[in-house]
């Protein structure tokens, strides 16, 4: 085995094909953690009882294990249950007609939304109590005011821990590998297998995702700059 | 039951799985202390603003924070052994568990560095002042003004730190290292009952990340007793409840330039 | 005694202090007045060499620092003949009120903790903080911040104590604490230099007021000369806009 860096570019051009699954695991996961991040998050925040502990329980299952056991345990679990509940109201349904990404959409998305839910809490508790109030002063009712007011200031405030979050799941995205899903990292290891030059698929494979990161961390600058125009000069 | 679930294997599974545990605290261990040491290095030519290190630095950083972990680890666990045979170092017979280590060590590192600077970065510039006001040299100054109150704000960040890495261990299976993760796949595929064992294991991550979480907890109220201002709180939305659980782990959100560390204004 | 020799200080192309001489004599007071940008903080600053001139001397007591070849041991022993309050009180914040007061006198004049102690205890005693030694800047308010302030100052015994703006980031019902006890202090005999905007006050305390603007002192004198008949007409000016500023505001 010898270092061949010629190859580097060769495996570069290989594993293009497989960026569009990587992408689109990131993007569904991170779409629908979103959602399921805000519903959680006005759950504990209001404290609507039961849905405020089932939320507290699901955010710190989720953050204190890890990634891979989720996907594990959506892998295993899933077609039990829907094998199973087919069989008991005798839906017809059949598991195996899940397609492998559809394990990794669930699984992260639920990874996704609970790390998420702690970041758009951390949103909504950094705008200041005295904004509420100014709303609520001008004639705005609750909805009005979190939705024109609460909201978009807390997107704002809540923005680079948003980008690490997309960032972690573009990351967490190649534990996709271990359901079969061919993305960026599974690629790589067919690559690196089939031409036995292990080193250059990884180096990259890695070229790769550090482009992507930096791509979305630049993203965030620009959107960044124009949704603070309100806070320019203050030390925020 | 008919899923063929049994409650009774996980109980059984988890002593079992325990049984690796000194393996996965051994990874995590031995990266945090790698990490620490090198992520101090690596934030120092960016503190002094020492020209060239100070880009070295930043591509190091901005890779280790830019590329997946499990990327990283196949990339070291190949490419090492075939960089060093051009020196003709032959470690192809090291055991895995030290490129894991490594690895990881390295990773960490990114992130303690970057904690570092900001931590350092956000003590207030007249608190330096104020130590060389009464006379104090530079090195007074760092190490008795500016470090405590730094090590202070960087320890929620740091705790996350801990945590992320504990839970990324489970990413050692893929070279077959026999941790927590790797036993569970196999006594899985003995038993055929996956998802038994990886509720046992999945529970064993949960005691211990909530474990590490009240540790560091105590550490930081120990440590940041001065920040407590009981005469001036402010007047937060919502609850006035302080935030429990700290943000970050996966996401590891401490950015250059992030706002979430807290200032020191009086 | 503390002279000043040409002191000059540029920011990029802007001379801020285009050469100031300034004789202050043992147990003196002496206010420095003008208006803002007028270069009097970058002034008490460099005394303290927090800012760097880039020429002239400064001499405190028997030593004297040329600032063209200043070492680090130069600059050390400068700072220790003078201590500095700050406009933003500047507390260590992960000290409480003793802890502040005592941090110099142990690591730098390597005095016993016990005898610092005692010391430290006895100074916030005199800025009227004897119940307050083991609070934490954040659970004090800005005035008796500032006084921790004070006192972390006078328990070095510097040869001149520096005060930049020490009411202005007050509130105003807490300026009058703060002001009582430079008062006092000046009183027994230590020497100071207060940058202020509070005439009243430095008419009251000072033996000497110095009148900057544009980097360069336009009049200093006596309080009574300066503030009752002002030769410069820049002079006349500054005070008639503030005399004015008070006795018409609503």
């Amino acid at each position: 085995m010898k270092l061949d860096p010629s190859f580097i570019w060769t495996a570069f051009l290989q594993l293009w094909s497989a960026v569009p699954t990587t992408l689109y695991i990131t993007v569904v996961s991170v779409s629908v953690g979103f959602v399921i991040g805000i519903i959680t998050a006005l759950a504990r925040i209001y404290r609507i009882p039961v849905l405020s502990q089932l939320s507290s329980g699901y955010v710190t299952f989720i953050r204190g294990t890890p990634m891979l056991t989720h996907l594990l345990l959506i892998y295993f679990g899933l077609p039990m249950l829907v094998d199973g509940l087919s069989a008991h109201y005798g839906l017809g349904w059949n598991s195996a007609k899940i397609p492998m990404i559809g394990f990794a959409y669930i699984s992260f998305s639920i990874t996704a939304g609970a790390y998420l839910s702690e970041v758009v809490r951390s949103g909504l508790l950094a705008v200041d109590r005295g904004q509420m109030e100014a709303a609520w002063s001008v004639g705005m009712t609750t909805p009005q005011a979190l939705r024109r007011i609460v909201f978009p200031q807390a997107l704002a405030a809540s923005l680079p821990n948003l980008s690490n979050s997309v960032i972690g799941m573009l990351h967490g995205s190649t534990l996709a590998f271990t359901v079969s899903v061919v993305d960026l990292n599974a690629k790589a290891q067919i690559v690196a297998s089939t031409n036995w030059k292990f080193f250059e698929s990884y180096v990259a494979a890695a070229l790769i995702f550090w482009g992507l990161t930096i791509l979305i961390e630049r993203i965030t600058g620009l959107i960044e700059r124009r949704i603070r125009v309100y806070s320019k000069g203050g030390v925020a | 039951m008919e899923y063929g679930f049994d409650i009774n294997y996980v109980f059984d599974f988890i002593p079992k799985l325990l049984s690796t545990l000194n393996i996965t605290l051994l990874i995590v261990a031995g990266a945090i202390g790698l990490g620490l040491l090198i992520g101090f290095l690596v934030a120092l030519p960016r503190l002094y603003n020492v020209p060239v290190l100070r880009n070295v630095s930043m591509v190091y950083v901005s890779f280790f924070r830019g590329t997946p972990i499990l990327i990283q680890l196949f990339l070291f666990y190949y490419g090492l052994p075939e960089i060093l045979k051009l020196v003709s170092i032959d470690i192809s017979k090291l055991p895995v568990i030290y490129f894991v280590i490594l690895t990881f060590g390295l990773n960490v590192a990114a992130f303690v560095s970057e904690t570092i600077r900001a931590a350092v970065l956000a003590v207030n510039r007249g608190q330096v002042e104020a130590a060389y006001a009464v006379g104090m040299t530079g090195y007074q100054a760092f190490t008795r003004i500016v470090l405590p109150q730094a090590v202070a704000i960087a320890i929620p960040v740091f705790s996350n730190l801990v945590i992320a890495m504990l839970k990324d261990t489970s990413l050692a299976f893929t070279l077959g290292v026999m941790e927590m993760t790797g036993k569970a796949q196999t006594l899985g595929s003995l038993s055929q009952h996956f998802i038994e064992t990886y509720i046992a294991l999945a529970l064993i991550y949960l005691v211990m990340s909530i474990a590490l979480e009240r540790l560091m907890l105590v550490a930081e109220r120990r440590l940041s007793r001065h920040m407590r201002r009981d005469a001036s709180e402010k007047n937060r939305f919502f609850t006035r409840r302080r935030k429990r659980l700290t943000l970050g782990g996966l996401t590891r959100e401490l950015k250059p330039g992030n706002k979430e560390v807290p200032r020191y204004e009086a | 005694m503390i002279k000043l020799n040409g002191i000059r200080k540029s920011f990029g192309r802007h001379e801020v202090l285009q050469g100031i001489d300034l004789t202050v004599n043992k147990g003196e007071v002496v206010a420095i007045l003008g208006p803002s940008g007028s270069g009097k903080t970058t002034l008490l600053r460099c005394i303290n060499y927090l800012e760097k001139p880039s020429d002239g001397q400064i001499q405190i007591g028997d030593f004297t620092l040329d600032c063209k070849h200043a070492g680090k041991k130069d600059i050390y022993s400068l700072r220790q003949r003078s201590a500095m309050v700050f406009q933003q009180y500047n507390l260590f914040s992960h000290k409480t009120a003793l802890e502040n007061v005592i941090e110099g006198l142990i690591v730098v004049k390597k005095v016993g903790k016990e005898e610092a102690r005692k010391r430290g205890i006895e100074l916030l005693e005199k800025v009227g903080l004897g119940a307050k030694l083991d609070a934490y800047p954040s659970q004090l308010s800005g005035g008796q911040q500032q006084r921790v302030g004070i006192a972390r100052a006078l328990a070095l015994e510097p040869e001149v104590i520096l005060f930049d703006e020490p009411t202005s980031a007050l509130d105003p019902e807490l300026v009058g604490e703060v002001l009582a006890v430079i008062r006092r202090i000046a009183k027994e005999g230590i020497t100071m230099i207060i940058v202020t905007h509070e005439m009243g006050f430095a008419q009251d305390v000072a033996n000497h007021v110095v009148f900057m603007d544009g980097g360069v002192i336009v009049e200093e004198g006596n309080p009574a000369e300066l503030f009752g008949n002002p030769k410069e007409e820049r002079t006349k000016q500054f005070l008639k806009r503030f005399t004015t500023e008070y006795s018409y505001s609503i």
